[in-house]
């Protein structure tokens, strides 16, 4: 029985013009979308790569320690076509020094794009099944019950010894196979495209992490499903139920996500941070005067940092003073090919200071680091966090953290790439000491190829794996899931308590 | 007739469920626009005085200086005016620079520093927010998006509804003829839609006007009052176009899907999709480029002028040169800058361009360059500060050419006037927007949007008369 009921439901829905035009325009969409974003991906590969190039060259040209930028890049992530997220958004190059320790906040952008372009929004495939596919759902579901208790069938088909339940959940099956029919369709031509250009290399996880993402959309797809249900069976007119769900769709996946964050204000506590900053600038200065103590108390008197060294070549000095990243520190340095013959005897002192500078500045900069991570969160990531908690409380901010979790584009996948970088600094900093780097004649002194760069410790990032993704994307999975079920019991109480 | 039609029409639809659901919405949506407004816009104007009126001291302690202090530093930092009508567009403001610095001259060791030119920071890219990107609420968001679905939704069973029911053949079985009956439902429709509106619009702007911080002078209501009649002509657009599948479309559930379809793919794809598309024909110059081009335009310069300037006389022939590589030098930077500057401006513009196939797109301007925000309110601001940075620079010379003394030798000490200078003389920049310059750059896409609608009440008009009842 359920069987012909379902086989009905499918031959009545699939005959349909809604069925066919919707299909279609999706299809449409979202090859035009998938066109643009993996042009768009290219670009940012190529460009990633250049600047890989460009740092590393510039690497290979310094000749000392002191002046070297160690720049390392991050990669667009390849999924980003499914939810671009933060991914192109953020920073993706960042450099390493021993003055700091590098965080997301500390990140440029590399790249000769023009800013300007960002005021146009940008879209990604979840967007389009975001706004589509949840409109599909209602538009297949507002007349499932409404429709036969209108023209009658309802009753003729509650004649038969068949259980209310079953009804329900034929149609719920019937609706969900013909929606997925154009998802899948969808998702089939994304990955062919995908697969056939030549720049977007999918590894096995990506195809999994693909599937997390298209079992998510289909859950999302379903809630939508239920609530056209939840509306038709409540409703006694097919056109009243129409309205309902095209205002309870506007309202969910258009008005409520911008109303929320409008209305809500989310900004930090203004003095959260003048109060950090100040306290890293107390730092610096403690370190400050340390280093002039040092200077003082040191043989040579009246030098300052660059102990009057003079050669071919220079020596800078660049402050940073940036409350909005809570940095505040100058950083100094040299870069001499040859030193002339007067300044020779001033390298040894030189280097002793550098020994005691060596040991102090990285210090200073775990210090600081105390200070900054929490005082950074509660700048950036704590508002960000309220907001997108805001917005979960309409299914489309499930869906989207969902989804981000699982292509690796939300703050925790980014998150990942600078706590990669944060033990690159550590680990290059270890390398620093063990290696006798900052007293060493090297640190102001050198000729091209005298220090062999390849000698560092090398950085690399790989995306984390497919677990890590899911426990990530778990939450709201199975909130999502869970409404599923509470929308999908409560439609079955009404309905069964309905007279026909 | 029209009148009567139209009535019924109306009577019709305040009853309706779909009327009271778009009036509790565009009220809450209105409501915290407002509030959100109201929460901005004073940290904004406080933050956007502060930064003018420092700009402004330090001009100040230049003039009290000399005449080549001010000639050197230049007028400093030139700020954008916030608009008091961002609450009608968001317009992308925070992505946009409000600022222009006129400072920073060139050091090039401790005795020879240049002279100022004007300096475009990029767009910000905001690489600190980690939220969640959405929009505001603003108005255009409210009549692009909610108000174009909701004329959709007053309209699509128009007609098609009435067929249904039997009920147009009764009516044509009457003697009225068919346009009547046409524009009598546009009417009614556009009315009963706009009653909702009206109210929503009228508290939105209580509640702002009231607050005591916030001045809406005479222009800003013109200006409202002309992005109110703009917002009712695009829901005019989807009136007619939810009219005229109406009136092809033989059940009202298909004309719906039909429509949503429409306006998901003009509303929400077009404008993203098309400037991503759009952006790519034409290329902004490589910023990698920009630097080689200007190391090598100052090599050549240095080869011109060369050992001279590193001299610390004061005879006649060194200040000359001196003088002469200042001005060349930021001249020629300014240009550099002004070129790649506009590349991308152009770049934007052009994919701005394109996307005015989708009517929000078309309205979203509209509406952004009468509430002074935006893209184009963002080149006006450019404009005036290169005009500014003109007025400048002539000041400087005119008060120069006034001295007899002085040898006219604009950016080095010894050759500029040492007579005293009225701060209040000098001239101060202030960001202005005019409205008739707005009227008459938007002319045409109002001439669009109206056309549009016109095309779609024809297109309507004709699918009725040919439909058979």
């Amino acid at each position: 029985m359920l069987l012909t009921l379902i086989r009905r439901e499918i031959l009545d829905n699939l005959m349909t013009f809604r069925f066919a035009a919707a299909s279609f325009i999706m299809l449409l969409l979202v090859v035009a979308t998938t066109g643009v974003l993996i042009r768009d991906y290219e670009r940012r590969l190529e460009s990633y790569n250049t600047a890989v190039k460009k740092h590393h060259q510039e690497m290979m040209d310094t000749t000392t320690y002191s002046a070297v930028d160690l720049t390392i890049d991050r990669p667009p992530n390849p999924l980003s076509i499914f939810n671009v997220g933060l991914d192109k958004r953020l920073g993706n190059t960042i450099g390493v020094s021993h003055f700091f320790v590098p965080s997301l906040w500390d990140a440029g952008k590399h790249g000769a794009d023009n800013p300007y372009l960002n005021i146009f929004a940008s879209i990604d495939l979840v967007f389009i099944f975001q706004g589509i596919l949840s409109l599909l759902a209602l538009i297949f579901a507002y007349d499932t019950l409404a429709g036969e208790r209108e023209r009658g069938t309802l009753r003729l088909v509650l004649t038969h010894p068949v259980r209310h339940g079953q009804i329900i959940f034929a149609k719920y099956i019937s609706g969900m196979i013909c929606l997925l029919i154009p998802l899948l369709m969808c998702i089939l031509l994304v990955l062919i495209m995908l697969t056939t250009s030549s720049s977007v290399f999918l590894s096995v996880d990506d195809f999994l992490r693909i599937g997390g993402v298209v079992f998510t959309s289909f859950v999302y797809l379903s809630l939508f499903f239920l609530i056209g249900m939840l509306i038709s069976a409540v409703t006694r007119r097919t056109s009243t139920a129409l309205m309902v769900a095209m205002f309870v769709w506007g309202f969910l996946v258009l008005v409520y996500p911008n109303l929320i964050l409008t209305a809500v204000d989310t900004a930090p506590h203004p003095d959260t941070e003048p109060t950090a900053y100040n306290q890293i600038k107390q730092i610096w200065e403690e370190f400050d005067k340390d280093r002039l103590q040092y200077l003082k108390n040191d043989p040579v008197p009246g030098e300052e940092y660059d102990f009057d060294l003079s050669g071919d070549g220079y020596s800078f000095r660049g402050p940073t003073y940036d409350s909005s990243r809570l940095l505040h520190y100058y950083a100094t340095g040299f870069e001499h090919k040859k030193l002339r013959e007067e300044s020779e005897p001033m390298m040894p002192h030189a280097q002793d200071y550098h020994r005691f500078f060596g040991t102090q500045i990285t210090n200073t900069a775990d210090r600081m680091w105390l200070v900054r991570k929490p005082a950074l969160e509660a700048l950036y990531t704590q508002p960000a966090k309220l907001e997108q908690m805001l917005l979960k409380f309409s299914p489309v901010g499930l869906y989207d953290a969902a989804t981000e979790a699982w292509t690796g584009t939300d703050l925790n996948g980014l998150q990942d790439f600078f706590t990669a970088s944060q033990r690159h600094h550590q680990s290059v900093m270890d390398y620093y000491h063990d290696n006798k780097v900052f007293e060493s004649r090297l640190w102001i002194v050198g000729v091209e190829g005298e220090i062999d760069w390849n000698q560092l410790p090398q950085f690399s990032f790989q995306r984390s794996g497919i677990g890590v993704n899911a426990k990530r994307a778990f939450p709201e999975l199975s909130l999502l899931m869970m409404i599923n079920v509470v929308m999908f019991t409560i439609i079955f109480l009404i309905f069964v308590r309905s007279e026909v | 007739m029209i009148l009567h039609i139209t009535k019924r029409e109306l009577y019709d639809n305040l009853n309706s469920l779909r009327f009271a659901l778009t009036t509790i919405l565009l009220l809450a949506l209105m409501i915290t626009n407002a509030i959100g407004f109201l929460r901005e816009h004073p940290k904004r104007m406080q933050q956007y005085n502060e930064s003018v009126n420092k700009s402004l001291t330090l001009m100040n302690s230049h003039a009290d200086d000399s005449l080549y202090k001010l000639a050197q530093q230049g007028p400093g930092k030139l700020y954008k005016k916030p608009s008091p009508l961002s609450f009608c567009a968001e317009g992308g403001e925070h992505l946009l620079p409000n600022i222009i610095e006129g400072s920073s001259p060139f050091v090039y060791s401790s005795n020879l520093t240049g002279i100022w030119k004007l300096k475009y920071p990029n767009a910000n890219v905001n690489l600190k927010d980690v939220g969640p990107d959405v929009p505001k609420v603003d108005w255009t968001f409210i009549i692009a998006f909610v108000m174009s679905l909701i004329a959709l939704l007053f309209t699509f069973d128009s007609i098609s509804g009435e067929r249904e029911y039997g009920t147009l053949r009764l009516m044509l079985a009457n003697s009225v003829p068919r346009h009547t009956i046409l524009i009598g439902k546009f009417l009614g429709s556009l009315i009963s839609v706009s009653i909702p509106f009206t109210l929503a619009v009228l508290t939105n702007l209580l509640m702002v006007s009231t607050a005591r911080n916030v001045h809406l002078n005479i222009e800003a209501w013109e200006r409202l009052g002309i992005i109110f009649f703009i917002g009712l002509l695009y829901t005019c657009f989807f009136l007619a176009l939810g009219l005229l599948v109406s009136a092809r479309v033989q059940r009202s559930s298909v004309s719906l899907v039909i429509l949503l379809l429409i306006w998901v793919t003009f509303v929400i794809f077009m404008p993203s999709t098309l400037a991503s598309i759009a952006g790519e024909f034409a290329p902004a110059l490589p910023t990698e480029a920009k630097w080689i081009r200007h190391n090598e335009r100052q090599d050549a310069l240095w080869d011109k002028y060369g050992y001279i300037l590193w001299s610390d006389e004061v005879d006649r022939k060194t200040l000359e040169a001196k003088s002469g590589f200042f001005k060349e030098d930021s001249e020629a930077d300014e240009q550099l800058n002004q070129e790649y500057l506009t590349s991308k401006l152009a770049q934007v513009q052009h994919a701005r361009s394109i996307t005015r196939v989708s009517p929000a797109t078309l309205l979203q301007h509209l509406i952004e360059s009468f509430a002074g925000t935006g893209f184009e309110r963002h080149l006006q601001f450019v404009e005036n500060t290169k005009d500014y940075a003109r007025q400048y620079r002539d000041f400087v010379i005119d008060i120069d050419k006034s001295d007899a003394e002085s040898l006219h030798l604009i950016g080095v000490r010894e050759g500029m006037t040492k007579k005293k200078i009225l701060p209040s003389a000098v001239p101060k920049f202030e960001d202005t927007l005019n409205l008739s310059k707005d009227f008459d750059s938007s002319v045409m896409d109002i001439l669009l949007l109206t056309m549009f609608v016109v095309v779609l009440l024809s297109g309507a008009y004709l699918a009725f008369v040919r439909v058979e009842v």
